[in-house]
């Protein structure tokens, strides 16, 4: 018997990751907390001993106005204008 | 921008869901042992140790190259003609709720399609989280999986199309922890038409069309939507109308204008979706004035652990008739019931833990942050938020339907 795949198809296109610095010296890191309890807390001691082991300038953070409500476009340029690489979150 | 998700253990599959829909399967995923939250920040700081060197190999090596996502138009799949067969072999792939399923062969497909117009290569809505293509073909797939009927698709169409309203906030709705689903609110002729049951019972066992439509939603956005359970879709508990959940109002027993009306639908047949809790009962058996029905109404709205207090959104009132003939009897409008409940169901800021007003007030800070003393947070931000709707039948109960929060109810006129 042959029946309809009811997943069907998905309209996910392929983009291409950001091309990796080779180190995080001098640079400044984004944190984008998804507002969740705690994640600010893990986001800024990971970029805190990130920076410590690598050599970063800085560490900027920024947050969501829910965890259920994606970053505004505002925040999204701001974080690319100002920094080099970036830390998000998901989860409780 | 080289970035780096960070989560906990339990939430990777939905991470990992997340990152293939964005088109970006190779984005670095690092995770900790769960929970981050409710514990002592101590703690939390302490696992960031174990994920640093992750977090940078991730930030600072360039990922093998990404592959094309799975895509393609129709599949034919061969399953087992043996229909007890079938139902494991549907369990296997992730593609049933649980209940025996009908097989969605293309006969039974074609006759589900031959009462729409709509080609069947139409794409009715993208389906987060997977960003799934609602095609009529596959959301005619789903129907017959669910049992449903052709004369169902109408209503099932409607509402694919309503939750995929940006105001419904699907991605949460789907891949949330908290317990929700879509609730399937039917008003006008076609309820009566499809014998969509309005009475008594009515969130219960026994109605045909109410049980098929509600579960032909709910498979078509377990399988087109990619929200599965334990994987993508995070539910705690989840609840008994993750199987199925639909009703039509009782319009006939109603005193007030419909839902519909009040969306500016009147008379038309509609589908209002509400990403709903299970509902909690309101029982009273005494009451015989509007203001003691708002007292009783009040109190099961008025708590603590509600997502609605925090977030906002519409919790809905489902009056049943008899309580709903005793909130009119003195000349109440519709809107003065809703007003009444509201300035009635304030919760004292005191009743708060103190954690939770921190949480709280972040995210909503008008409602909890630098409150005077005896403030209080109500279960709607607005009475005008605030649903009613009257269902089901002969007795002195009523239900409260409290949602996820972040979405608003969305309504869509049935036409196809």
């Amino acid at each position: 018997m042959q029946i309809i795949d009811p997943t069907g198809s998905s309209a996910a296109t392929a983009k291409t990751l950001a091309k990796r610095p080779s180190s995080l010296e001098g640079v400044t890191i984004a944190l984008l907390d998804n507002s969740k309890p705690n994640a600010a807390v893990l986001l800024a001691r990971v970029g805190e001993l990130l920076a410590a082991r690598s050599g970063a300038h800085a560490i900027r953070a920024w947050g969501k106005p829910g965890s259920s409500i994606g970053a505004s476009p505002a925040v999204l340029e701001e974080i690319a204008s100002e920094a080099r690489v970036a830390l998000t979150a998901s989860a409780d | 921008m080289p970035c780096v998700v960070l989560g906990t253990d339990e939430f990777s599959p939905l991470a990992r869901a997340q990152v293939t829909a964005k088109g970006l399967p190779g984005l670095p995923v690092v995770t900790v042992s769960h929970p981050i939250g409710g514990i002592p920040a101590a703690t939390v700081a302490a696992k960031a140790e174990s994920i640093v060197d992750r977090v940078l190999r991730g930030l600072t090596t360039n990922p093998d190259a990404d592959a094309a996502p799975s895509g393609g138009d129709t599949q034919l799949v061969e399953a087992p003609p043996d229909i007890d067969e079938f139902q494991g072999w549907l369990m296997e792939r992730g593609w049933g709720d649980g209940l025996p399923a009908i097989p969605p062969t293309r006969e039974r497909i074609a006759r589900m399609l031959a009462v729409t117009r709509r080609r069947a290569d139409e794409v009715a809505a993208i389906l987060v989280p997977r960003l799934g293509r609602a095609t009529l073909e596959v959301i005619a797939a789903n129907a017959v999986l669910a049992g449903a009927l052709p004369e169902h698709l109408s209503v099932i169409l409607a509402a694919v199309e309503a939750v995929a309203d940006p105001a419904f906030n699907l991605q949460a709705i789907q891949t949330t922890t908290h317990p929700c689903s879509p609730l399937l609110i039917v008003n006008g002729p076609i309820a009566r038409r499809l014998g969509i049951h309005a009475g008594g019972n009515v969130l219960g066992q026994g109605a045909r069309a109410n049980a098929v439509i509600g579960r032909a939603l709910r498979l078509i956005l377990q399988n087109v939507g990619g929200a599965r359970p334990g994987k993508e879709d995070r539910a705690t508990h989840g609840h008994p109308g993750k199987y199925s959940y639909c009703l039509a109002e009782n319009e006939a027993a109603s005193p007030w204008e419909s839902l519909a009306a009040e969306r500016g639908f009147a008379g038309e047949s509609t589908v209002t979706v509400c990403g709903s809790e299970a509902p909690h009962n309101i029982n009273d058996h005494a009451s015989t004035t509007p203001p003691a029905i708002v007292a009783t109404v009040s109190s099961v709205a008025a708590t603590v652990g509600s997502n609605n207090i925090y977030l906002g959104g519409e919790p809905l009132v489902l009056l049943g008739p008899e309580h709903a003939a005793t909130a009119a009897s003195t000349g109440w409008s519709k809107d003065e019931f809703k007003r009444q409940v509201w300035e009635h169901s304030a919760v004292p800021l005191a009743r708060f833990a103190p954690e939770n007003i921190a949480r709280f007030e972040t995210i909503y800070p008008e409602g909890f942050k630098d409150r005077p003393p005896g403030a209080v947070a109500c279960f709607a931000r607005d009475w005008r938020d605030i649903m009613v709707v009257v269902a089901g039948g002969a007795g002195k109960h009523s239900a409260l339907i409290p949602t996820f929060g972040a979405t608003r109810s969305v309504t869509r006129q049935i036409t196809d």
